[in-house]
């Protein structure tokens, strides 16, 4: 991408920078060391946890643990279990993509929020719907004893069947960073190249892929980092076959809290983190293969038709929606209209007692979704502007430092929640030696770790958008006049906003049912939607976890719905202007 | 100044004010006043409840609860530790063999309670660093959907004809269940054949008593290994499950409740443990839904008092020296 941009041409991105933040110099001399120690002080505490012995320096911890065979053999179902579900997602993100994007298919809003629902339900929900239809008396096994031919059992409880729900649960993020990018590819290329002769299939690996790479490779990024750091899923599906993956391995050492845990459980993070590094590099080799795209409207009309085909494939997809999405949201809900856990779902056995616990009697529900909302609003909005402004340095302006800085943003979305979670008890307890700010305790620790934690998302979201915007379009602005903050208020902020958007609304997503650092870093007061719900589920009480996690779902996607109606009223103002 | 500039600056003042709010704090040790944290593994509910009791009685103490799985209460200790100052005033956490490793660590203060005087000696640190709050033993859950005639032994999970229908948790993940492993391996009526049977007889493992409960009230595991109280809660509530104590005896814990070493607020730490071993004290937990640990003092529908039970036993400093141990042996056992 480096060869795109003339030396004459570096002059314009700066120019920009400078005209939102002045004086220029500002950005690098407090924004850059900000994200510096947000983000490297909790994993420089984890990496120099990780080379400690008795309080010296030592590599005993990695000698040890590389010469242990178990470690090999997680490491080696990690890798296994990554590469087959970031691979699921992929296919699959692209695919509902590309259908969305371009073909005739009817009721894609209403599609578009199916697709999103795996990624809202909470992975223990989904995976427990996943096993129940699975299950010995499960739905899956009455349709296949109707069949005249024999079907073999699925065993979730295995590799097969911890690749298949993380695949499914992060499909979404491939999805929302890949659809806003296929609408942008002008039609005209395509059709250009249709004309020369190639084949659709051609076209689509020759011209629609490598213009969509930004998009594809982004989602792609994240969905292989968000899989790498699961704990719900292979938790609960890999105890039973005894599959330990990196996530699961480091909380057993952590809970194992003699003198070695935590030396043991920093190392094995900085060995994830090693793993991530080559998922960043991986994406960066493909990256450079990405083509920039001259205009930037989104283009939502259809491009396919697929004629006799549509009903089919509208058939095939609504299908997949209502098993992956439909089935177990509705067995959430069910569960959380019954008046004890496990009675048959009959009528004397409905009421709403469960809702009312959570809406009236519990005054920790309310207030922990006070909270959630609050520190998800606050995370998004500086992910927004902090974000989309790294974003557009990174991609103008690439050098080294900013390429670290993607880097150290990307590791703590990796990282497996508990231990990201003590390694910010370590860094911000005492900043400095002896200086205890009283960060620690309060819930802007929560706020900082939301933030390392997510803005990765926002960051990817919004590279994706200024990738896909070519600098001529800037240099067009400045040509006709449009400088400085006009330039970004009539060009950049209405052409980057669907991206924007999407990175914005996946942190505020996982930002609201975050679990695994709320848990270890709340106390009083400052409780979120996640721990409520844990909290609820420990005890033994799944009605209640599952009407918390039901009105959660509901309101999201009411809330989706808004999004949408605001994003199409914005995109028919923009486009009546242009 | 720069809308960046500006939030940049609204953070670090943020960052300011709750520093020194903290910092501003005061604890008296004269009298029972201030503030104590408090940091447990009983459920939300029940921790609030207990609060609100001890603010009945001393209303200046403003106690902050820290509620989580007993794994993550110790981490959250232990990081806290790493980081130079732990937060914790007072403890209440799964078990004995959690509060030998932090005695052993010398993290923990010195009380021996009047209260205490009122409980099975077996039960309370001779050194006085950590007193049993309550009864909380492992039993058997059975699903009455499934099954009309209730078992009597342990032995119906190594049973051929319960055969991939038993599920317990994990040791590895669950504190109670490394507990009980370390308990029952030591039994000379157990030991790890137990174990290296329940595998034969295809036992799930799962990660913890909450999602073995579910598993059986769901029908989908018939029976199961899970600790006690929560079981009768769901009995209470209408689940399909039913509370079986084996005839061999049950292992048990008795969440401990202890005081931190560096506390920044000992009297009301002390006020607080005295509470919660006090007559008043344990008859709450009771209501709530416990076993209580002091003599005299009846347990809950559903559960059985001290007295009743056959508890099974081990040396706890070996529990303790051993745990990594028979951790790492149980997980070979499973893993082939």
């Amino acid at each position: 991408m480096k060869a795109n941009v003339s030396s004459s041409r570096e002059i314009v991105p700066t120019k920009a920078l400078s005209s939102l933040f002045t004086p220029k110099k500002l950005l690098t001399w407090t924004g850059i060391p900000i994200i510096f120690v947000i983000f490297l002080l909790p994993i420089y505490r984890l990496i120099a946890l990780s080379f400690q012995k008795d309080g010296a320096f030592a590599l005993t911890n990695y000698t040890t643990i590389l010469q242990d065979p178990t470690t090999w053999s997680v490491i080696q179902n990690t890798l296994i279990i990554v590469v087959g579900s970031t691979a699921i997602s992929v296919t699959l993100g692209v695919s509902f993509a590309w259908l969305v994007a371009y073909t005739d298919l009817r009721a894609k809003k209403l599609m578009q929020i199916f697709i999103i629902l795996p990624f809202v339900i909470p992975s223990y929900i989904s995976t427990l719907a996943w096993t129940q239809f699975f299950g010995a008396s499960g739905l899956f096994q009455k349709v296949a004893s109707l069949l005249p031919f024999s079907v073999p059992d699925i065993n979730l409880y295995s590799l097969a069947g911890i690749i298949f729900v993380l695949g499914l649960s992060h499909y979404p993020l491939v999805y929302l960073l890949s659809v806003s990018v296929l609408r942008k590819i002008p039609r005209e290329l395509e059709q250009a190249t249709r004309v020369s002769g190639a084949s659709r299939w051609t076209t689509f690996l020759k011209v629609t892929i490598p213009l969509a790479l930004p998009g594809i490779a982004s989602g792609g990024f994240l969905a292989f980092l968000a899989n790498l750091d699961n704990f719900g899923i292979p938790a609960f599906l890999g105890i039973p076959a005894n599959i330990s993956v990196l996530s699961t391995y480091i909380y057993q050492q952590v809970v194992g809290f003699g003198p070695s845990a935590f030396a043991n459980a920093a190392t094995l993070s900085v060995i994830l983190g090693v793993i991530a590094l080559l998922g960043t590099l991986f994406q960066w080799l493909l990256l450079r293969k990405s083509k920039r795209i001259e205009t930037t409207t989104e283009d939502k009309q259809p491009r396919y038709y697929l004629g006799k085909k549509k009903i089919w494939i509208e058939v095939m997809l609504w299908c997949f929606f209502l098993l992956t999405g439909v089935i177990p949201l509705v067995s959430m809900a069910m569960t959380s209209l019954l008046t004890a856990y496990g009675v048959d779902f009959t009528l004397e056995n409905i009421s709403l007692k469960n809702y009312q616990f959570i809406l009236d009697t519990s005054p920790k529900a309310k207030q922990a979704f006070f909270n959630s909302v609050t520190l998800a609003s606050l995370t998004t909005i500086i992910g927004i502007v902090v974000g989309t402004a790294f974003a557009y340095y990174r991609i103008r302006k690439p050098n080294p430092l900013n390429k670290w800085t993607e880097i150290s943003i990307g590791l703590p979305y990796a990282l497996p929640g508990t231990v990201m979670a003590l390694s910010m008890i370590f860094a911000w307890m005492e900043p400095l030696p002896g200086w205890n700010p009283g960060i620690y305790g309060s819930i802007m620790i929560l706020f900082i770790a939301y933030i390392t934690r997510f803005l990765i998302l926002q960051v990817r979201g919004s590279i994706t958008a200024v990738m896909q915007v070519d600098i001529s379009m800037e240099e067009a602005a400045q040509v006709s006049g449009s400088n400085g903050w006009a330039k970004w208020r009539k060009i950049l902020i209405p052409l980057l906003l669907p991206g924007v958007l999407s990175g914005a609304f996946l942190v505020f997503l996982t930002a609201l049912t975050e679990l695994t650092v709320s848990s270890l870093l709340w106390s009083s007061n400052s409780e979120t939607i996640g721990v409520v719900i844990f909290g609820y589920e420990q005890a033994g009480y799944s009605t209640y976890s599952t009407a918390f996690s039901s009105l959660i779902v509901g309101l999201i996607i009411l809330g989706f719905f808004l999004l949408y109606v605001l994003e199409s009223f914005w995109n028919r103002k923009v486009g009546k202007q242009s | 100044m720069s809308k960046f500039k500006l939030g940049v600056a609204a953070l670090l003042s943020i960052g300011l004010i709750t520093g020194c709010a903290a910092q501003g704090e005061t604890t008296d040790s004269g009298d029972v006043s201030g503030d104590l944290s408090f940091y447990t593994s009983q459920p939300d509910v029940d921790a609030e409840q207990l609060v609100t009791a001890f603010n009945e009685k001393y209303p200046d103490v403003n106690v902050n609860v820290f509620r989580s799985g007993t794994e993550e209460v110790i981490s959250k200790v232990m990081a806290e530790e790493q980081a130079g100052d732990v937060q914790a005033d007072v403890l209440l956490v799964a078990d004995s063999v959690t509060f030998e490793s932090l005695k052993e660590q010398d993290m923990l203060l010195t009380y021996k309670s009047e209260e205490a005087k009122e409980i099975p000696e077996n039960f309370v640190d001779p050194d006085g660093t950590y007193t049993g709050t309550k009864v909380m033993s492992t039993a058997l859950v059975v699903n009455t959907d499934n099954v009309s005639e209730m078992p009597t032994s342990w032995k119906v999970l190594t049973d051929s004809d319960s055969s991939g229908s038993t599920i317990m948790p994990s040791p590895l993940y669950s504190g109670a269940a490394a507990y009980n492993l370390g308990v029952l391996t030591r039994n000379d009526d157990f030991g790890w054949d137990f174990y290296e049977n329940l595998k034969n007889n295809d036992i799930t493992v799962t990660e913890g008593n909450g999602a073995v409960l579910k598993a059986v009230a769901s029908g989908e595991e018939t029976y199961g290994m899970v600790v006690d109280f929560i079981v009768a809660r769901a009995e209470a509530e209408g689940s399909p499950v039913k509370l079986v104590y084996p005839e061999e005896g049950v292992p048990v814990i008795t969440e401990p409740i202890g005081i931190m070493k560096n506390t920044q607020n000992e009297a009301a730490a002390k006020a607080f443990v005295d509470f919660v071993l006090s007559e008043e004290g344990q008859k709450l937990a009771a209501e709530i839904g416990y076993t209580p640990i002091r003599k005299g003092v009846e347990a809950p529908e559903g559960l059985r008092t001290i007295k009743d039970m056959n508890v099974l036993e081990a040396d706890i400093k070996e529990l303790y020296q051993a745990r990594e141990d028979d951790k790492k042996q149980f997980s070979e056992l499973f893993g082939e």
